[in-house]
Protein backbone atom coordinates (compact mmCIF):
# COMPACT_ATOMS: atom_id res chain seq x y z
CA UNK A 1 0.00 0.00 0.00
CA UNK A 2 1.64 3.19 -0.83
CA UNK A 3 2.21 6.58 1.25
CA UNK A 4 -1.42 8.54 0.70
CA UNK A 5 -3.44 5.37 1.08
CA UNK A 6 -1.86 4.28 3.90
CA UNK A 7 -1.71 7.85 6.25
CA UNK A 8 -5.48 7.88 5.08
CA UNK A 9 -6.94 4.55 6.19
CA UNK A 10 -4.85 5.48 9.86
CA UNK A 11 -7.13 8.51 9.66
CA UNK A 12 -9.83 6.30 9.03
CA UNK A 13 -9.69 3.57 11.91
CA UNK A 14 -11.59 5.21 14.59
CA UNK A 15 -14.65 5.94 12.18
CA UNK A 16 -14.58 2.81 11.12
CA UNK A 17 -14.46 1.18 14.75
CA UNK A 18 -17.36 3.56 15.85
CA UNK A 19 -19.36 2.82 12.46
CA UNK A 20 -19.33 -0.92 13.05
CA UNK A 21 -19.41 -0.77 16.82
CA UNK A 22 -22.77 0.87 16.06
CA UNK A 23 -23.93 -1.28 13.43
CA UNK A 24 -23.13 -4.29 15.36
CA UNK A 25 -25.39 -2.72 18.13
CA UNK A 26 -28.48 -2.31 15.82
CA UNK A 27 -27.80 -5.97 14.73
CA UNK A 28 -27.99 -6.82 18.49
CA UNK A 29 -31.79 -4.86 18.54
CA UNK A 30 -33.27 -6.67 15.32
CA UNK A 31 -32.41 -9.99 16.01
CA UNK A 32 -33.84 -9.88 19.72
CA UNK A 33 -36.60 -8.31 18.48
CA UNK A 34 -37.12 -11.05 15.96
CA UNK A 35 -37.44 -13.38 18.93
CA UNK A 36 -39.81 -11.25 20.44
CA UNK A 37 -42.58 -11.03 17.18
CA UNK A 38 -42.14 -14.97 17.39
CA UNK A 39 -45.47 -15.86 17.57
CA UNK A 40 -47.19 -12.66 16.25
CA UNK A 41 -48.44 -13.05 12.68
CA UNK A 42 -46.13 -10.47 10.77
CA UNK A 43 -47.29 -11.03 7.42
CA UNK A 44 -50.34 -9.78 8.57
CA UNK A 45 -49.31 -6.88 9.81
CA UNK A 46 -47.89 -5.64 6.51
CA UNK A 47 -50.17 -6.66 4.21
CA UNK A 48 -52.09 -3.33 5.25
CA UNK A 49 -49.15 -1.47 3.60
CA UNK A 50 -49.22 -0.07 0.19
CA UNK A 51 -47.56 -2.62 -2.29
CA UNK A 52 -45.07 0.18 -3.49
CA UNK A 53 -43.68 0.55 0.30
CA UNK A 54 -43.32 -3.43 0.31
CA UNK A 55 -41.06 -3.32 -2.33
CA UNK A 56 -39.18 -0.04 -1.46
CA UNK A 57 -37.84 -1.79 1.91
CA UNK A 58 -37.67 -5.12 -0.20
CA UNK A 59 -40.17 -6.34 2.81
CA UNK A 60 -40.47 -10.13 1.51
CA UNK A 61 -40.94 -12.58 4.38
CA UNK A 62 -40.90 -11.39 7.53
CA UNK A 63 -41.34 -14.47 9.51
CA UNK A 64 -38.34 -16.05 8.70
CA UNK A 65 -34.92 -14.64 10.46
CA UNK A 66 -33.31 -14.61 6.56
CA UNK A 67 -36.10 -12.20 5.57
CA UNK A 68 -36.41 -10.12 8.45
CA UNK A 69 -32.68 -9.23 8.51
CA UNK A 70 -32.90 -8.51 5.01
CA UNK A 71 -35.75 -6.19 5.03
CA UNK A 72 -34.61 -4.46 8.61
CA UNK A 73 -30.38 -4.70 8.35
CA UNK A 74 -29.56 -5.10 5.10
CA UNK A 75 -31.79 -3.04 3.38
CA UNK A 76 -32.05 -0.44 5.69
CA UNK A 77 -28.75 -0.43 6.82
CA UNK A 78 -26.26 -1.67 3.85
CA UNK A 79 -28.45 -0.41 1.00
CA UNK A 80 -30.09 2.75 2.63
CA UNK A 81 -27.52 4.09 5.45
CA UNK A 82 -24.36 2.64 4.46
CA UNK A 83 -24.89 3.57 0.86
CA UNK A 84 -25.23 7.30 1.81
CA UNK A 85 -22.64 7.09 4.44
CA UNK A 86 -20.12 6.29 2.02
CA UNK A 87 -21.62 8.85 -0.76
CA UNK A 88 -20.64 11.25 2.53
CA UNK A 89 -17.27 9.87 2.76
CA UNK A 90 -16.36 10.11 -0.85
CA UNK A 91 -18.03 13.64 -1.10
CA UNK A 92 -15.09 14.77 1.57
CA UNK A 93 -12.14 13.03 -0.15
CA UNK A 94 -10.65 16.05 -2.20
CA UNK A 95 -13.33 19.15 -1.13
CA UNK A 96 -11.74 19.23 2.48
CA UNK A 97 -8.36 19.12 0.82
CA UNK A 98 -8.95 22.19 -1.11
CA UNK A 99 -11.16 23.89 1.32
CA UNK A 100 -9.08 23.81 3.94
CA UNK A 101 -5.57 24.87 1.92
CA UNK A 102 -4.03 21.29 2.42
CA UNK A 103 -3.93 20.89 -1.35
CA UNK A 104 -1.34 22.71 -1.65
CA UNK A 105 1.28 20.49 0.38
CA UNK A 106 -0.23 17.64 -0.86
CA UNK A 107 0.19 18.32 -4.18
CA UNK A 108 3.86 19.77 -3.21
CA UNK A 109 4.24 15.79 -3.51
CA UNK A 110 6.15 14.09 -6.05
CA UNK A 111 2.71 12.47 -6.95
CA UNK A 112 0.28 12.75 -9.89
CA UNK A 113 -3.66 14.26 -9.22
CA UNK A 114 -4.91 10.87 -10.36
CA UNK A 115 -2.77 9.22 -7.97
CA UNK A 116 -3.79 11.25 -5.37
CA UNK A 117 -7.71 11.21 -5.65
CA UNK A 118 -7.28 6.89 -6.42
CA UNK A 119 -5.26 6.70 -3.14
CA UNK A 120 -7.69 8.60 -1.12
CA UNK A 121 -10.48 7.08 -2.76
CA UNK A 122 -9.33 3.24 -2.05
CA UNK A 123 -8.65 4.00 1.66
CA UNK A 124 -12.82 4.15 1.94
CA UNK A 125 -12.55 0.50 0.94
CA UNK A 126 -11.08 -0.09 4.56
CA UNK A 127 -14.06 1.34 6.80
CA UNK A 128 -16.25 -0.74 3.87
CA UNK A 129 -14.22 -4.07 4.74
CA UNK A 130 -14.09 -3.84 8.32
CA UNK A 131 -17.78 -2.91 8.62
CA UNK A 132 -18.86 -5.93 6.21
CA UNK A 133 -16.35 -8.14 7.94
CA UNK A 134 -17.06 -7.14 11.80
CA UNK A 135 -20.68 -6.54 11.12
CA UNK A 136 -20.86 -9.91 8.95
CA UNK A 137 -19.23 -12.34 11.84
CA UNK A 138 -21.66 -10.60 14.60
CA UNK A 139 -24.73 -10.93 12.56
CA UNK A 140 -24.06 -14.26 12.38
CA UNK A 141 -23.26 -14.60 15.85
CA UNK A 142 -25.92 -12.84 17.26
CA UNK A 143 -28.40 -15.17 15.09
CA UNK A 144 -26.60 -18.47 16.73
CA UNK A 145 -27.13 -16.44 20.17
CA UNK A 146 -31.05 -16.67 19.97
CA UNK A 147 -30.83 -20.17 18.28
CA UNK A 148 -31.72 -19.36 15.43
CA UNK A 149 -29.47 -20.52 12.08
CA UNK A 150 -29.13 -18.93 9.14
CA UNK A 151 -26.69 -20.16 5.62
CA UNK A 152 -23.49 -18.97 6.02
CA UNK A 153 -22.41 -18.37 2.31
CA UNK A 154 -25.95 -16.84 1.57
CA UNK A 155 -24.93 -14.53 4.61
CA UNK A 156 -21.64 -14.02 2.97
CA UNK A 157 -22.63 -13.51 -0.34
CA UNK A 158 -25.01 -10.75 0.88
CA UNK A 159 -22.30 -8.88 2.47
CA UNK A 160 -19.30 -9.29 -0.39
CA UNK A 161 -22.04 -7.95 -3.32
CA UNK A 162 -22.88 -5.21 -1.18
CA UNK A 163 -18.70 -4.21 -1.81
CA UNK A 164 -19.77 -2.97 -5.76
CA UNK A 165 -22.46 -1.35 -4.31
CA UNK A 166 -21.13 0.73 -1.74
CA UNK A 167 -17.95 1.45 -4.13
CA UNK A 168 -20.51 3.14 -5.97
CA UNK A 169 -21.71 5.20 -3.84
CA UNK A 170 -18.21 6.87 -3.22
CA UNK A 171 -17.74 6.80 -6.58
CA UNK A 172 -20.53 9.57 -6.68
CA UNK A 173 -19.40 10.90 -3.72
CA UNK A 174 -15.61 10.94 -5.18
CA UNK A 175 -17.05 12.76 -8.56
CA UNK A 176 -18.58 15.96 -6.35
CA UNK A 177 -15.33 16.08 -4.33
CA UNK A 178 -13.32 16.85 -7.50
CA UNK A 179 -16.13 18.73 -8.87
CA UNK A 180 -16.69 21.73 -6.37
CA UNK A 181 -14.67 23.62 -3.56
CA UNK A 182 -16.68 23.26 -0.41
CA UNK A 183 -16.51 19.70 1.84
CA UNK A 184 -20.49 20.48 2.66
CA UNK A 185 -21.48 21.04 -0.89
CA UNK A 186 -19.53 17.69 -1.94
CA UNK A 187 -20.73 16.14 1.19
CA UNK A 188 -24.41 16.95 0.66
CA UNK A 189 -24.35 16.85 -3.31
CA UNK A 190 -23.96 13.05 -3.42
CA UNK A 191 -25.95 12.11 -0.72
CA UNK A 192 -28.64 14.21 -2.13
CA UNK A 193 -27.54 11.92 -5.45
CA UNK A 194 -27.85 8.74 -3.65
CA UNK A 195 -30.64 9.16 -1.88
CA UNK A 196 -32.82 10.80 -4.92
CA UNK A 197 -32.04 7.71 -7.10
CA UNK A 198 -32.87 5.22 -4.75
CA UNK A 199 -36.59 6.93 -4.15
CA UNK A 200 -36.55 7.19 -7.60
CA UNK A 201 -35.68 3.22 -8.14
CA UNK A 202 -38.53 2.50 -5.22
CA UNK A 203 -41.30 4.78 -7.26
CA UNK A 204 -40.87 3.89 -10.43
CA UNK A 205 -40.59 -0.39 -9.72
CA UNK A 206 -44.32 -0.07 -10.18
CA UNK A 207 -45.24 1.77 -13.81
CA UNK A 208 -43.87 0.30 -16.70
CA UNK A 209 -43.70 3.37 -18.96
CA UNK A 210 -41.00 4.97 -17.00
CA UNK A 211 -39.53 1.54 -15.11
CA UNK A 212 -36.11 2.21 -17.51
CA UNK A 213 -35.70 5.38 -14.83
CA UNK A 214 -34.98 2.28 -12.14
CA UNK A 215 -32.06 1.47 -13.82
CA UNK A 216 -30.28 4.60 -13.05
CA UNK A 217 -29.63 3.68 -9.61
CA UNK A 218 -26.79 2.05 -8.43
CA UNK A 219 -29.62 0.53 -5.89
CA UNK A 220 -31.02 -1.40 -8.49
CA UNK A 221 -27.96 -3.94 -8.59
CA UNK A 222 -28.11 -4.89 -5.32
CA UNK A 223 -30.50 -7.09 -3.47
CA UNK A 224 -29.96 -8.68 -0.29
CA UNK A 225 -32.86 -9.58 0.77
CA UNK A 226 -33.06 -12.52 -1.71
CA UNK A 227 -29.22 -13.56 -1.40
CA UNK A 228 -30.23 -14.22 2.07
CA UNK A 229 -33.31 -15.92 1.40
CA UNK A 230 -31.89 -18.44 -0.84
CA UNK A 231 -29.09 -16.99 -2.43
CA UNK A 232 -30.09 -15.69 -5.82
CA UNK A 233 -28.45 -12.76 -7.69
CA UNK A 234 -27.13 -11.77 -10.51
CA UNK A 235 -23.55 -11.50 -11.38
CA UNK A 236 -24.59 -9.05 -14.55
CA UNK A 237 -25.64 -6.44 -11.67
CA UNK A 238 -22.32 -6.66 -9.74
CA UNK A 239 -20.55 -6.52 -13.41
CA UNK A 240 -22.71 -2.83 -14.23
CA UNK A 241 -21.75 -2.08 -10.35
CA UNK A 242 -17.89 -2.31 -11.45
CA UNK A 243 -17.81 -1.14 -14.76
CA UNK A 244 -19.89 2.10 -13.11
CA UNK A 245 -17.83 2.08 -10.71
CA UNK A 246 -14.41 2.38 -13.32
CA UNK A 247 -16.39 4.94 -15.21
CA UNK A 248 -17.14 7.21 -12.12
CA UNK A 249 -13.30 6.94 -10.91
CA UNK A 250 -12.35 7.67 -14.27
CA UNK A 251 -14.69 10.82 -14.41
CA UNK A 252 -12.97 11.73 -11.11
CA UNK A 253 -9.77 12.10 -12.38
CA UNK A 254 -10.10 13.83 -15.45
CA UNK A 255 -12.31 16.70 -13.50
CA UNK A 256 -9.50 16.81 -11.01
CA UNK A 257 -6.31 17.18 -13.46
CA UNK A 258 -8.00 19.33 -15.49
CA UNK A 259 -8.85 22.19 -13.08
CA UNK A 260 -7.34 24.51 -10.96
CA UNK A 261 -6.88 24.87 -7.65
CA UNK B 1 22.02 22.25 -13.26
CA UNK B 2 24.28 24.45 -13.17
CA UNK B 3 24.40 26.96 -14.86
CA UNK B 4 20.95 26.71 -15.46
CA UNK B 5 18.56 29.13 -13.89
CA UNK B 6 16.43 27.10 -11.23
CA UNK B 7 13.16 29.03 -12.36
CA UNK B 8 12.64 30.58 -15.56
CA UNK B 9 9.69 32.53 -16.19
CA UNK B 10 8.42 33.01 -19.66
CA UNK B 11 5.45 35.33 -20.95
CA UNK B 12 3.89 33.60 -17.61
CA UNK B 13 -0.09 34.81 -17.30
CA UNK B 14 -3.11 34.36 -15.53
CA UNK B 15 -6.37 35.84 -16.97
CA UNK B 16 -9.46 34.85 -14.65
CA UNK B 17 -11.41 36.58 -17.72
CA UNK B 18 -11.50 39.70 -16.57
CA UNK B 19 -9.05 39.98 -13.66
CA UNK B 20 -5.50 39.75 -14.87
CA UNK B 21 -3.18 38.02 -11.74
CA UNK B 22 -0.39 37.73 -13.99
CA UNK B 23 0.55 39.29 -16.50
CA UNK B 24 3.44 38.21 -19.10
CA UNK B 25 5.22 37.84 -16.18
CA UNK B 26 9.34 37.10 -17.23
CA UNK B 27 12.42 36.36 -15.03
CA UNK B 28 14.96 33.89 -13.80
CA UNK B 29 16.04 32.70 -10.45
CA UNK B 30 19.86 31.67 -10.83
CA UNK B 31 21.24 28.77 -8.93
CA UNK B 32 22.26 29.40 -5.64
CA UNK B 33 20.69 32.71 -4.79
CA UNK B 34 18.08 33.75 -2.95
CA UNK B 35 15.10 35.65 -4.60
CA UNK B 36 12.73 38.23 -3.12
CA UNK B 37 9.34 38.29 -4.49
CA UNK B 38 8.20 41.40 -3.41
CA UNK B 39 4.95 42.98 -3.88
CA UNK B 40 1.32 44.01 -1.81
CA UNK B 41 -1.29 42.13 -1.22
CA UNK B 42 -3.22 40.95 -3.72
CA UNK B 43 0.06 42.00 -6.45
CA UNK B 44 -0.36 38.07 -7.51
CA UNK B 45 2.07 36.50 -5.60
CA UNK B 46 0.56 33.11 -4.76
CA UNK B 47 -1.14 32.96 -8.13
CA UNK B 48 2.76 33.10 -9.70
CA UNK B 49 3.48 30.19 -6.65
CA UNK B 50 0.48 27.92 -7.32
CA UNK B 51 1.70 28.34 -10.98
CA UNK B 52 5.14 27.31 -10.70
CA UNK B 53 3.71 24.14 -8.84
CA UNK B 54 1.15 22.95 -11.06
CA UNK B 55 -2.10 24.05 -8.70
CA UNK B 56 -2.83 26.64 -11.55
CA UNK B 57 -2.54 26.14 -15.17
CA UNK B 58 -1.15 28.89 -16.67
CA UNK B 59 -3.63 31.23 -19.43
CA UNK B 60 -0.53 32.36 -21.79
CA UNK B 61 3.33 32.02 -21.69
CA UNK B 62 4.99 29.38 -19.44
CA UNK B 63 8.08 28.42 -17.18
CA UNK B 64 10.72 26.12 -16.19
CA UNK B 65 11.02 25.19 -13.13
CA UNK B 66 14.25 22.77 -12.49
CA UNK B 67 14.13 22.85 -16.51
CA UNK B 68 10.70 21.32 -16.15
CA UNK B 69 7.31 22.65 -17.84
CA UNK B 70 5.04 23.54 -15.69
CA UNK B 71 2.35 22.33 -18.32
CA UNK B 72 3.78 18.93 -18.16
CA UNK B 73 2.50 17.12 -15.16
CA UNK B 74 4.93 14.26 -15.58
CA UNK B 75 7.89 16.17 -15.64
CA UNK B 76 7.50 18.65 -12.95
CA UNK B 77 6.37 15.47 -10.61
CA UNK B 78 10.28 14.55 -11.13
CA UNK B 79 11.33 18.30 -10.57
CA UNK B 80 9.28 18.12 -7.47
CA UNK B 81 11.00 15.77 -5.94
CA UNK B 82 13.64 18.08 -5.36
CA UNK B 83 11.81 21.13 -4.55
CA UNK B 84 10.39 22.16 -0.88
CA UNK B 85 7.84 24.17 -0.45
CA UNK B 86 6.06 25.91 2.28
CA UNK B 87 2.58 27.77 1.55
CA UNK B 88 1.04 30.89 3.02
CA UNK B 89 -1.48 28.62 5.05
CA UNK B 90 -0.28 25.73 6.61
CA UNK B 91 -3.15 22.93 5.97
CA UNK B 92 -2.09 19.63 8.15
CA UNK B 93 -4.38 17.15 9.53
CA UNK B 94 -5.07 18.65 13.16
CA UNK B 95 -5.68 15.10 14.27
CA UNK B 96 -2.47 13.83 13.64
CA UNK B 97 0.53 14.49 15.43
CA UNK B 98 3.68 16.36 13.91
CA UNK B 99 5.66 13.14 14.00
CA UNK B 100 3.13 11.57 11.59
CA UNK B 101 3.03 14.70 9.42
CA UNK B 102 6.81 14.44 9.14
CA UNK B 103 6.42 10.54 8.67
CA UNK B 104 3.94 11.11 5.86
CA UNK B 105 6.41 13.60 4.07
CA UNK B 106 8.82 11.74 4.67
CA UNK B 107 7.48 8.27 3.14
CA UNK B 108 6.54 10.59 0.05
CA UNK B 109 9.64 12.96 -0.38
CA UNK B 110 12.56 11.09 1.75
CA UNK B 111 13.87 12.79 4.93
CA UNK B 112 17.18 12.60 4.96
CA UNK B 113 17.79 15.81 6.63
CA UNK B 114 14.99 15.61 9.57
CA UNK B 115 17.25 15.01 11.86
CA UNK B 116 19.48 17.94 11.58
CA UNK B 117 16.44 20.16 11.24
CA UNK B 118 14.54 19.01 14.31
CA UNK B 119 17.53 20.38 15.98
CA UNK B 120 17.26 23.94 15.35
CA UNK B 121 13.67 23.80 15.29
CA UNK B 122 11.56 21.78 17.81
CA UNK B 123 7.73 21.84 17.36
CA UNK B 124 6.21 19.57 19.94
CA UNK B 125 6.19 16.66 17.43
CA UNK B 126 4.61 14.34 19.97
CA UNK B 127 1.86 16.36 20.02
CA UNK B 128 -1.57 16.77 18.00
CA UNK B 129 -1.14 19.28 15.49
CA UNK B 130 -4.26 20.88 16.64
CA UNK B 131 -2.51 21.76 19.95
CA UNK B 132 0.06 24.13 18.02
CA UNK B 133 0.61 27.62 18.09
CA UNK B 134 1.56 29.65 15.25
CA UNK B 135 5.30 29.63 15.65
CA UNK B 136 5.19 25.75 15.98
CA UNK B 137 3.29 25.24 12.70
CA UNK B 138 5.71 27.45 10.95
CA UNK B 139 8.37 25.17 12.28
CA UNK B 140 6.93 22.15 11.06
CA UNK B 141 5.96 23.48 7.77
CA UNK B 142 10.12 24.90 7.61
CA UNK B 143 10.69 21.06 8.49
CA UNK B 144 8.62 19.73 5.75
CA UNK B 145 10.07 22.43 3.21
CA UNK B 146 13.80 21.57 3.93
CA UNK B 147 13.98 17.61 5.40
CA UNK B 148 14.14 16.23 2.26
CA UNK B 149 17.52 18.17 0.80
CA UNK B 150 15.71 19.83 -1.90
CA UNK B 151 17.56 21.55 -4.28
CA UNK B 152 15.15 24.25 -4.73
CA UNK B 153 12.41 25.79 -2.39
CA UNK B 154 9.63 28.28 -2.71
CA UNK B 155 7.93 29.54 0.17
CA UNK B 156 4.79 32.11 0.18
CA UNK B 157 5.21 34.64 3.12
CA UNK B 158 7.57 32.53 5.04
CA UNK B 159 7.61 35.25 7.79
CA UNK B 160 4.39 36.37 8.36
CA UNK B 161 3.27 36.14 11.11
CA UNK B 162 6.94 35.69 13.05
CA UNK B 163 8.20 38.13 15.73
CA UNK B 164 11.37 40.03 14.85
CA UNK B 165 13.85 38.07 16.56
CA UNK B 166 11.82 34.88 15.32
CA UNK B 167 12.35 36.53 11.86
CA UNK B 168 15.94 37.30 12.41
CA UNK B 169 16.31 33.38 13.38
CA UNK B 170 14.93 32.69 10.12
CA UNK B 171 17.13 34.92 7.82
CA UNK B 172 20.07 33.21 9.51
CA UNK B 173 18.36 29.75 8.33
CA UNK B 174 17.85 30.82 5.05
CA UNK B 175 20.96 32.54 4.14
CA UNK B 176 22.86 29.14 5.82
CA UNK B 177 20.72 26.62 3.53
CA UNK B 178 21.76 29.32 0.63
CA UNK B 179 25.49 28.99 1.57
CA UNK B 180 25.28 25.29 1.01
CA UNK B 181 23.92 25.59 -2.29
CA UNK B 182 19.86 25.45 -1.83
CA UNK B 183 17.91 27.97 -4.42
CA UNK B 184 15.52 29.89 -2.01
CA UNK B 185 12.41 31.86 -4.19
CA UNK B 186 9.77 33.69 -1.56
CA UNK B 187 7.00 36.16 -1.33
CA UNK B 188 6.99 38.57 0.78
CA UNK B 189 5.06 42.02 1.19
CA UNK B 190 7.48 43.59 3.64
CA UNK B 191 10.35 45.49 1.80
CA UNK B 192 12.91 45.60 4.91
CA UNK B 193 12.32 41.75 4.78
CA UNK B 194 13.69 41.10 1.37
CA UNK B 195 16.28 43.40 1.23
CA UNK B 196 18.05 41.71 4.69
CA UNK B 197 18.11 38.22 3.05
CA UNK B 198 17.52 38.88 -0.40
CA UNK B 199 20.45 38.81 -3.20
CA UNK B 200 17.76 39.88 -5.63
CA UNK B 201 14.40 41.04 -5.69
CA UNK B 202 11.86 41.10 -8.25
CA UNK B 203 8.69 43.21 -7.62
CA UNK B 204 5.13 43.02 -8.60
CA UNK B 205 2.76 45.10 -8.80
CA UNK B 206 -1.47 44.13 -9.71
CA UNK B 207 0.11 41.21 -12.23
CA UNK B 208 3.05 42.90 -13.60
CA UNK B 209 6.64 42.87 -12.86
CA UNK B 210 7.60 46.31 -12.15
CA UNK B 211 11.50 45.82 -11.23
CA UNK B 212 13.93 43.05 -11.00
CA UNK B 213 16.33 44.73 -9.03
CA UNK B 214 20.11 43.17 -6.79
CA UNK B 215 19.37 44.35 -3.37
CA UNK B 216 21.68 47.14 -2.73
CA UNK B 217 19.81 49.09 -5.82
CA UNK B 218 16.36 48.29 -4.38
CA UNK B 219 17.84 49.43 -0.98
CA UNK B 220 19.13 53.08 -2.11
CA UNK B 221 15.94 53.57 -4.47
CA UNK B 222 13.25 52.68 -1.44
CA UNK B 223 14.10 55.41 0.24
CA UNK B 224 13.34 56.14 4.34
CA UNK B 225 10.40 57.50 5.98
CA UNK B 226 11.43 60.59 8.72
CA UNK B 227 9.59 62.44 11.26
CA UNK B 228 11.00 65.20 12.84
CA UNK B 229 9.98 67.51 15.70
CA UNK B 230 11.43 70.72 15.28
CA UNK B 231 11.12 74.23 15.91
CA UNK B 232 8.54 75.82 13.08
CA UNK B 233 11.32 77.86 11.72
CA UNK B 234 13.44 75.19 11.01
CA UNK B 235 10.91 72.93 8.60
CA UNK B 236 10.59 74.87 5.24
CA UNK B 237 14.88 74.27 5.65
CA UNK B 238 14.36 70.50 6.12
CA UNK B 239 11.70 70.24 3.12
CA UNK B 240 14.04 71.95 0.65
CA UNK B 241 16.89 69.16 1.19
CA UNK B 242 17.81 67.41 -2.16
CA UNK B 243 16.40 63.89 -2.02
CA UNK B 244 13.10 65.23 0.02
CA UNK B 245 9.23 63.67 -1.42
CA UNK B 246 6.19 63.69 -0.40
CA UNK B 247 6.21 66.07 2.72
CA UNK B 248 3.85 66.54 4.91
CA UNK B 249 3.96 68.70 8.06
CA UNK B 250 2.16 68.59 11.03
CA UNK B 251 1.66 70.33 14.37
CA UNK B 252 5.74 71.25 15.62
CA UNK B 253 7.19 68.94 12.98
CA UNK B 254 7.89 67.47 9.35
CA UNK B 255 7.09 63.86 7.73
CA UNK B 256 8.75 63.35 4.36
CA UNK B 257 10.34 60.16 2.61
CA UNK B 258 14.62 60.48 2.11
CA UNK B 259 15.80 59.32 -0.91
CA UNK B 260 19.20 60.28 -0.58
CA UNK B 261 22.04 59.65 1.09
CA UNK B 262 21.29 58.97 4.63
CA UNK B 263 24.73 60.26 6.47
CA UNK B 264 24.26 63.67 4.32
CA UNK B 265 20.86 63.38 6.05
CA UNK B 266 22.35 63.56 9.24
CA UNK B 267 24.95 66.07 8.71
CA UNK B 268 22.26 68.26 7.44
CA UNK B 269 20.07 67.66 10.79
CA UNK B 270 22.80 68.14 12.73
CA UNK B 271 22.93 71.60 11.94
CA UNK B 272 19.18 72.31 13.19
CA UNK B 273 17.69 72.39 16.41
CA UNK B 274 15.89 69.11 15.88
CA UNK B 275 13.67 67.70 19.09
CA UNK B 276 12.91 64.00 18.47
CA UNK B 277 13.35 62.30 14.85
CA UNK B 278 12.08 58.68 14.18
CA UNK B 279 13.52 57.04 11.01
CA UNK B 280 11.70 54.00 9.32
CA UNK B 281 10.50 51.91 6.49
CA UNK B 282 7.99 53.41 4.16
CA UNK B 283 5.35 50.92 3.58
CA UNK B 284 5.62 49.18 0.26
CA UNK B 285 2.38 50.37 -1.53
CA UNK B 286 3.62 54.16 -0.77
CA UNK B 287 7.07 52.97 -2.29
CA UNK B 288 5.17 51.90 -5.01
CA UNK B 289 3.41 55.55 -5.44
CA UNK B 290 6.54 57.02 -5.46
CA UNK B 291 8.64 55.14 -7.71
CA UNK B 292 5.90 53.78 -10.14
CA UNK B 293 3.00 56.32 -9.66
CA UNK B 294 -0.82 56.03 -8.42
CA UNK B 295 -1.31 53.93 -11.33
CA UNK B 296 1.22 51.50 -12.60
CA UNK B 297 -0.78 50.61 -16.77
CA UNK B 298 2.93 50.89 -17.85
CA UNK B 299 5.64 48.88 -17.29
CA UNK B 300 7.96 51.79 -16.06
CA UNK B 301 11.60 50.46 -15.71
CA UNK B 302 12.66 54.39 -15.42
CA UNK B 303 13.05 55.60 -11.88
CA UNK B 304 11.86 58.86 -11.36
CA UNK B 305 10.94 60.27 -7.59
CA UNK B 306 9.75 63.36 -9.36
CA UNK B 307 6.88 61.74 -11.66
CA UNK B 308 4.12 62.16 -9.88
Amino acid sequence: MSETARYEVERRIRGSIVLTAAISLYSAFIVWYFTVLEGVNTEEVFEELPPAMVDAFGIESLSTIEGFLGAQIFNFVWLLGLGLYFAYMGGGIIASEIESERIDVLLSFPISRSQLFLEKFASILFPILVVNTVGGVAIYGLVLAVDESIDLTHLLLAHVLSIPYLLVCAGIGGVFSVAVNRTSVAEKGAVGVVFVLYLIESIVGGADEYDWIQYLSPTQYYEPTPVLIDGTFEFIDSAILLVTLLGLLLLGQIIFSRRDL
Amino acid sequence: MNGMAKIDLDGLTKDYGGVIANDQLSFRVESGEIFGYLGPNGAGKSTTIRMLLGLLKPTGGTARVLGADIRDEKSLIEAKKRIGYLPAHLGFDDGVTGERVLEYHAGMKGDSRLHELLEIFTPPIERPVREYSTGNRRMLGLIQAFMHDPELVIMDEPTSGLDPLKQEEFNEFIRAERDRGTTIFFSSHVLSEVRRVCDRVGIIRQGRLVELEAVETLLTRSGKRVRIHAADEVIPQLSALDGVVDESTFPGGVQFIYTGEINRLLRELARYDVHDIDIKEPPLEDVFIHYYGERTEEKSNQWNPNNE
